[in-house]
């Protein structure tokens, strides 16, 4: 971990309302392990707290994010200019790990994709992606992704199944039947919430990549919780014991 | 070159910069950016008798100059942190100031009972900013009498020096100071966040209620020192919104023989270490001979 000062290179519109952000480190970011994250000081415009992104590639001293403009932070970073300095601590939190021997799964949700690329990348092709959207512009976001096989949902319905994207994974479930699969996840709440219900009485060893508003990104606030069935001691700090749990540690 | 140094209830600091309760985890999360023994003391996590599981989500929210937090003190015990993570800092031989609360005066005293004294052991810090479950949600820290009273119950069953966190949401807070003084408290941290609220405009709800910290606080924790280090004997710690050397800088000349850095190292996590520096160079420049000559140098 280090905080780290770089300059933007990048900062544009992939497709609607997602964008790509390159960052020129003065120091690489080192090993990165999939599923972890940045906190990012934003330039320009008042920001007062750092923001979490996850890292969606690293290499020597290029940092990229792709992220979507949702709130004050997000919205000041797509008005950043190239050149403009940012501070990025980092890598920060526990990421995926995927097991020897198992199936790779991965469920992406919107914006959630940015959490689970590097993932993708690293398992070379090995994992299918289910990928669910909102409308089929938003697909242009994986398009570098390369080799690995990708089922698509769009909730309009303008490309590939039209429903959501745990929907589409149920109907794929079967398939995985004895290949000892593992899934991975990255999304919304609610899909979250529904993956649950639909992984429920098959017990399958699945991961999945949790968000919470933060302040520090790295233990020292307690913030950024999130409930588990650990009775004793039920809220875990998304920033330090996550943002990857086991589903089945969460309580939703 | 002049000294750092700050002698705070017989013990001597190497410096007077501290965390404030709650924005430094247990003190081992910032090892890997620097290390606690940085600091003059190390001040724990708000810590209570037995574990606290603290609030749901959303426990922060950003303001324009702060923070609202509503972590309702998660913490994982007195005990739990002695066996833990007190060792860390006997390792490395950095002092701690230990925070703790309670939801009734017998959870205070049952708390301040069970700290054994150690070397290491500066003091204990009382937080007197939470809710009085006793007396209905009236905080213990914002009436004086009540003040008075806590600060002696523990004072009688604890031989380390003890210091009052005060909110200062109060009437008269010279007033209050006087009475956590006058109940024994060895010294006073002013101030605690704020009560604030959000009404976050998009869904038309009030998302979290809390405290207030950073920068939109130091004005006021600024004037706080600066009073009550003149209606009080006893030393004042400074904290509320310390970014740099110099606004650490400011709550010394207004009265403060230490300072706590809070909601700053979420915005840089380097800004405690920045300070210790920035202070050094600033004593070299200054003429001044030791830190503690500046201590309420503005009071005129």
């Amino acid at each position: 971990m280090d905080d780290i000062p770089g300059k933007i290179v990048e900062n544009c519109s992939v497709t609607a309302g997602y964008r790509r952000l390159r960052v020129k480190l003065d120091r690489p970011l080192g090993k990165v392990s999939p599923g972890q994250f940045v906190m990012v000081k934003i330039p320009g415009r008042e920001i007062f707290l750092r923001r979490p992104f996850s890292i969606y590639g690293s290499q020597g001293r290029t940092l990229t994010i792709m992220y979507r403009v949702v709130g004050k932070g997000t919205d000041a970073l797509s008005m950043a200019v190239n050149k403009a300095p940012v501070m990025v601590l980092g890598p920060l939190g526990r990421g995926f790990t995927a097991g020897k021997g198992t199936t790779p799964v991965v469920v992406a949700g919107g914006i959630g994709y940015a959490g689970v690329r590097m993932l993708l990348r690293r398992l070379r092709g090995r994992a299918t992606l289910f990928f669910g959207v909102t409308g089929k512009e938003e697909l242009r976001m994986a398009e570098d992704l390369e080799g690995t096989k990708v089922l698509t949902s769009t909730m309009d319905g303008s490309c590939g199944f039209a429903g959501d994207v745990v929907t589409l994974l149920g109907q794929h479930l079967g398939d995985y039947r004895g290949k000892s699969p593992e899934i991975f996840a990255c999304g919304p709440v609610g899909m979250v919430k529904s993956l649950k219900g639909l992984l429920d009485p098959y017990r399958i060893p699945c991961q999945v990549s949790v968000e919470e508003r933060m302040a520090c990104g790295m233990g020292l606030c307690f913030g950024c919780v999130v409930a588990t069935r650990d009775e004793t001691s039920p809220y875990k700090r998304v920033c330090k014991e996550g943002p990857v749990f086991s589903l089945w540690d969460l309580s939703l | 070159m002049g000294s750092l140094a700050v002698d705070l209830f017989g013990k001597r600091l190497k410096n007077p910069v501290m965390n404030a309760s709650g924005t430094l985890g247990y003190g081992v999360e910032i090892e890997p950016l620097w290390s606690v023994e940085t600091m003059g003391a190390y001040v724990t996590k708000g810590l209570s008798a037995k574990p606290h599981h603290g609030n749901p989500t959303p426990r922060v929210w950003e303001e324009r100059c702060g923070m609202i937090n509503s972590i309702g003190l998660q913490n994982v015990g007195i005990d739990h942190f002695f066996s833990r993570y007190f060792p860390f800092f006997v390792d490395k031989k950095c002092p701690v100031i230990v925070n703790f609360f309670g939801f009734s005066e017998d959870e205070y005293l049952s708390c301040a009972r069970s700290i054994e004294p150690h070397e290491l052991i500066v003091a204990l810090e009382m937080n007197l900013s939470c809710p009085n479950i006793k007396k209905g949600g009236i905080s213990f820290g914002k009436e004086a009498s009540a003040v008075h009273a806590i600060v002696r119950s523990v004072r009688e069953i604890t031989k380390i020096p003890l210091i009052a966190k005060l909110t200062p949401e109060v009437k008269n807070l010279a007033e209050i100071a006087r009475a956590a003084y006058e109940g024994g408290a060895d010294g006073l941290t002013l101030i605690n966040t704020m009560p604030a609220a959000i009404v976050d405009v998009k869904s038309r709800r009030v998302p979290i209620k809390g405290g207030l910290s950073g920068p939109a606080l130091r004005p006021v924790a600024v004037r706080a020192v600066h009073e009550c280090s003149q209606a009080v004997p006893i030393p004042i710690i400074g904290a509320g919104g310390i970014m740099d050397t110099e606004d650490a800088l400011a709550f010394l000349m207004a009265g403060a023989r230490a300072i706590e850095v809070g909601t700053a190292t979420f915005v840089d996590p380097f800004t405690v270490p920045k300070i210790v520096v920035g202070l050094a160079s600033w004593l070299d420049g200054s003429g001044c001979g030791d830190m503690s000559e500046i201590v309420g140098i503005a009071h005129g």
